[in-house]
């Protein structure tokens, strides 16, 4: 029993995942299923499973203890061995216990168990652990009542085989004197039943509380020091860790702890104030506002990309010369596309557009060649013209006919999007360079492998069963672009909790040199945040389950995150009051910090 | 409206329209000025009322939600100009009101209902300083709830003994939580590790209280006395401590017992069981009702208390002050809103910065 704790725990550390990796299509799902990984979860669960099954069939005793019992009858005469027979209770319970392994691990792996969240207030770890050990033990009950159920319908059909396989390879009889129990009559068997549920609650229990001791540790706040004292801590010191790139727990932990430091600590908040000696550099402040603010502009940018693609993969591409104004999608943001409007055609079939900020930003993707290679984008053009509305349900409800022709995927993931944040970024980097030269070959095989693969994906897209797999589920792709933004919210509430602090506590005025990249990241960020939000399925929040074992926190991050930039915001223009006016940030910043400053956002 | 202070210690009474009683809850939008209330009925109704330091709006929302039943608490989100709570029957609604939108009324769709099994109903409420955590309680529910509204994610502090929670002040300084319960227990949560401590009272039960600006005092009341207790706290200082830190024992220093008084108009008898407690953010001033009066008490932020009296104020005949509530960000002194029943008489009450006039 022991050593099937320390197996669990072992599996525990090792899966472990402070990001939860959500799926985003259905394919995705299914090949998480089948990642060699989890299959080797899966395997060691159900191996488990079944020591603790046998462990529990023994401690039982009575009917279930051996797998050979003696037969009731003895077949022949005058045979003076008992025959031995395969005792069919005991093989039920090695395999519900097999079986009960090997749905706990997928049902780890559907839940994202393995996903650590942080707790919304910090308690000492006995009593966090005392307040979910009821709530774990009725769940526990609860599931190892379905596995039971399951398990006896898998059985039911099932059942032969094993007991085939076993009564073989051991020798031993099928006693034909009892009822089989991969029958009804030998199913409906209360005792047998209780017994299994009860194992079931056993197990379930322990392998929960396992993981609920292991979620309570890891998540508990680790005090970092801020000042080093000793030589041999300076890689432990908060700006150090924050700056290099530690394994994402630690980067986590600091950021929790840098949270807590700013609002509960005035000890370590004069530390982070404090000036280098010799010297009188804010190094400690520059690194922790400059990691900040650098996680903060990298989730800007992811955004605006997310919402670039959204608003691209509405569009048809525009032949060259021809100019037909394809209707935005209903929703999206809307965006004054350089493409249609310029009678150079884009051939790359992705979102031209290079930011969404910046309405004048000109198009970055003028092609010279883009003549050479149109006729062999019409043709691909010609094809899309084609496609008529597939019935992916995930298709925001049309008004127009023009509409149908929108391509299928609305919603792309961070993976699609780093795939053609790289076209993007890779093709107006050649565009720029090869303005006015005439080296086009390269460029034209690329092209046009592009148009093949494009045109792959549009004709696979009319199959609905490709469809059905590939779709990706617009709730679960917005849910992972904000996967990680636990991290971000915490860089918000720590930094403006150093600023506000930094209004009485700051005796160099280290802060207010880095004041106006502040305000300006934050202002940004609300912006963008802001305009997001507009997308559809964005702002509608998944339905909540009460009460439940499964924590699913990173489903609303987002709103966490929006919930507190605008806190945030507030908590500095209370602070500074008027004083703000004298920060140099540009006037559409001014403008809305005038608004935060009379609360009218 | 008139900003300037009167003349002489009488103060000015503005009537503002009807605002039909009963009246029970009021609160100060932070920073705004803007006051609402809301009626026991079904069909809460908030009228906006103009303070001269910033200009209110035209327009007279009115919030409606079929769950809105029995409201019993409203508290502001801090540091933020749209959010509101309201404590319900069965949960608590969380209302996301846009502050420059025209509209008289919001949909239902602008409110998050937070609601737990058992945990109905909800009577007080009370919002983190630092604006990212909404407290809910219950009298009937041994459990304390701690949300985070924006996940919808909650925390249940249990503690057996008392049986629910009838009364929750967070100190401004955001360390401690104050939660009375209903019998003769009270308890101090302190709000970074959320460990607490009890006192038991003598008498009854905790009836109301308040907290210094720095969280170092809290002054109560005790039902069936007319005194006010204080209980003072010690310093909080670095993280993790889990220490709440108070006192063993509260004093007494305040004595409200009756008292008969000689004014221009004839004898007055004042005094009695203190109905509420407010304590402005500067922390020099005290507002307490007494049981039909509105007793302003000045009281200094010093180690020991110096409490005077500088006066009672007194509305028309048969008029009872309900609510009390300072402004949270008067630039020039104090500013005290007093909401009574009268013929929809709402009174306000100016203070000049030297400190004369009434307060």
């Amino acid at each position: 029993m022991s050593l099937v704790t320390l197996v669990i725990s072992i599996f525990n550390a090792e899966f472990y995942a402070v990001v939860p990796s959500i799926p985003c299509s259905r394919l995705a799902l299914i090949g998480k299923i089948i990642h060699p990984r989890q299959v080797i979860h899966s395997v060691v669960h159900a191996i488990m499973g079944m020591l603790v099954a046998w462990c529990t069939a023994v401690m039982t005793k009575g009917k279930f203890q051996f797998l050979a019992v003696s037969c009731t009858t003895s077949e022949s005469l005058d045979d003076a061995l008992p025959q031995m027979c395969l005792n069919e209770y005991h093989l039920f319970f090695l395999l519900s216990g097999a079986f009960m392994g090997y749905s706990y691990s997928l049902l780890y792996l559907i839940n994202n168990m393995n996903y650590l969240p942080f707790p919304v207030i910090q308690q000492y770890k006995y009593l966090r652990f005392r307040r979910s050990l009821l709530l774990l033990i009725k769940h526990s009950c609860v599931e190892s009542l379905y596995f039971v159920r399951n398990f006896c319908v898998a059985y039911y059909f099932f059942g032969y085989i094993p007991k085939v396989w076993i009564s073989t390879t051991m020798n031993l009889h099928l006693d034909s004197e009892l009822h089989p129990l991969d029958s009804l009559t030998g199913l409906l068997d209360i005792s047998l039943f209780y017994h299994a549920w009860l194992c079931g609650v056993f197990l379930l229990i322990t392998w929960y509380i396992a993981w609920l001791l292991f979620k309570i540790h890891a998540t508990e706040t680790h005090h970092f020091p801020v000042q080093p004292t000793f030589a041999e801590e300076t890689d432990q010191c908060l700006p150090k860790i924050l700056n290099s790139n530690p394994p994402l727990i630690i980067k986590f932990l600091a950021l929790q702890d840098l949270m807590l430091l700013s609002q509960y600590s005035p000890v370590r908040r004069q530390e982070v104030f404090s000036l280098s000696q010799p010297g009188g550099h804010p190094h400690n402040w520059t690194a922790i506002s400059r990691e900040c603010l650098s996680l903060l502009s990298d989730l800007t940018q992811r955004l605006i990309a997310q919402q670039e693609a959204a608003a691209a993969n509405g569009r048809v591409k525009q032949p060259a010369g021809e100019l037909k104004v394809s209707p935005q999608t209903p929703g999206a943001v809307v965006r004054e596309d350089m493409a249609f409007q310029s009678p150079r055609s884009n051939i790359i079939p992705r979102a031209s557009m290079s930011s969404l900020v910046k309405p004048s930003l000109t198009p970055l993707k003028t092609l010279s060649g883009s003549d050479v290679g149109s006729p062999l984008s019409s043709p691909s053009l010609n094809c899309k013209m084609g496609i008529l509305g597939v019935n992916s349900p995930w298709h925001v409800s049309v008004q127009s006919p023009q509409v149908t022709r929108r391509g299928p995927k609305l919603w792309t993931s961070d993976s699609d999007l780093q795939m053609n944040g790289s076209h993007q970024k890779s093709s107006p980097v050649v565009s720029a360079a090869r303005v006015g030269s005439e080296v086009v070959q390269p460029r034209f095989i690329y092209t046009w492998l592009q148009n093949k693969q494009e045109q792959i994906k549009n004709f696979l897209a009319k199959r609905v069963l490709i469809m059905y797999f590939f779709s990706k589920h617009p709730e679960a792709s917005i849910q992972a672009v904000f996967s990680d933004a636990q991290m971000h919210i915490w860089a918000l509430e720590g930094l403006s909790h150093l600023v506000a602090a930094s209004f009485t506590e700051d005796q160099f005025g280290v802060v207010q040199t880095t004041l106006p990249a502040i305000l300006n990241t934050l202002l940004t960020l609300q912006e963008v945040v802001d305009r997001y939000f507009k997308l559809p399925h964005v702002s509608s929040k998944p339905p909540r389950i009460s009460g439940s074992l499964v924590d699913t926190s990173y489903k609303t991050l987002r709103f966490a995150l929006r919930a507190s930039l605008k806190t945030a915001l507030y908590r500095i223009t209370t602070v500074f009051g008027e004083h703000l006016n004298a920060v140099q940030v540009s006037t559409e910043h001014k403008k809305r910090l005038q608004q935060f400053l009379e609360y009218k956002e | 409206l008139c900003s300037c202070p009167p003349p002489h210690p009488k103060w000015k009474q503005v009537t503002l329209g009807h605002i039909p009683p009963p009246f029970p809850t009021l609160l100060l939008a932070p920073h705004h000025g803007r006051s609402w209330g809301e009626d026991t009925g079904r069909r809460p109704r908030f009228p906006s009322c103009h303070l001269s330091l910033l200009p209110g709006s035209a327009t007279i929302p009115s919030l409606k939600h079929r769950l809105q039943r029995n409201v019993a608490a409203m508290a502001w989100k801090p540091l933020c100009a749209s959010i509101l709570a309201v404590a319900c029957q069965s949960c608590v609604l969380v209302w996301h009101l846009d502050p420059t939108s025209l509209s008289t009324r919001p949909s239902s769709g602008c409110a998050q209902v937070l609601s737990y099994p058992g945990h109905s109903p909800v009577t007080s409420l009370a919002w983190a300083p630092s604006g990212e955590l909404l407290l809910s309680a219950s009298p009937v529910d041994t459990t304390m709830l701690v949300w985070d509204v924006s996940t919808e994610n909650c925390v249940q502090l249990q503690w057996f003994g008392g049986g629910g929670v009838t009364y929750l002040a967070w100190s401004p300084d955001g360390s401690k939580v104050l939660a009375a319960t209903p019998s003769a227990v009270f308890r101090v949560w302190e709000a970074q590790m959320w460990t607490c401590e009890w006192w038991p009272t003598m008498k009854g039960r905790c009836q109301t209280g308040c907290w210094s600006p720095d969280g170092s005092r809290l002054l109560f009341t005790v039902l069936g006395e007319s005194v006010i207790y204080s209980l003072s706290f010690s310093e909080y200082r670095g993280e993790m401590q889990g220490q709440v830190g108070g006192s063993k024992t509260a004093s007494i220093v305040a004595d409200l017992s009756e008292t008969t008084f000689e004014t221009l108009y004839g004898e007055e008898r004042v005094g009695g069981e203190a109905h509420s407690m407010v304590w402005d953010p500067t922390g020099e001033r005290l507002a307490v009702i007494i049981r039909g009066n509105v007793a302003p008490w000045l009281c200094c932020n010093c180690s020991f208390f110096l409490f005077s009296s500088s006066g009672f104020l007194r509305g028309e005949c048969g008029a009872q002050p309900q609510l009390i509530a300072f402004h949270p960000s008067f630039k020039k002194g104090a500013l005290l809103t007093v909401v009574s029943w009268l013929d929809s008489m709402l009174f306000e009450v100016f203070s000049s910065p030297d400190g004369s006039g009434i307060l």
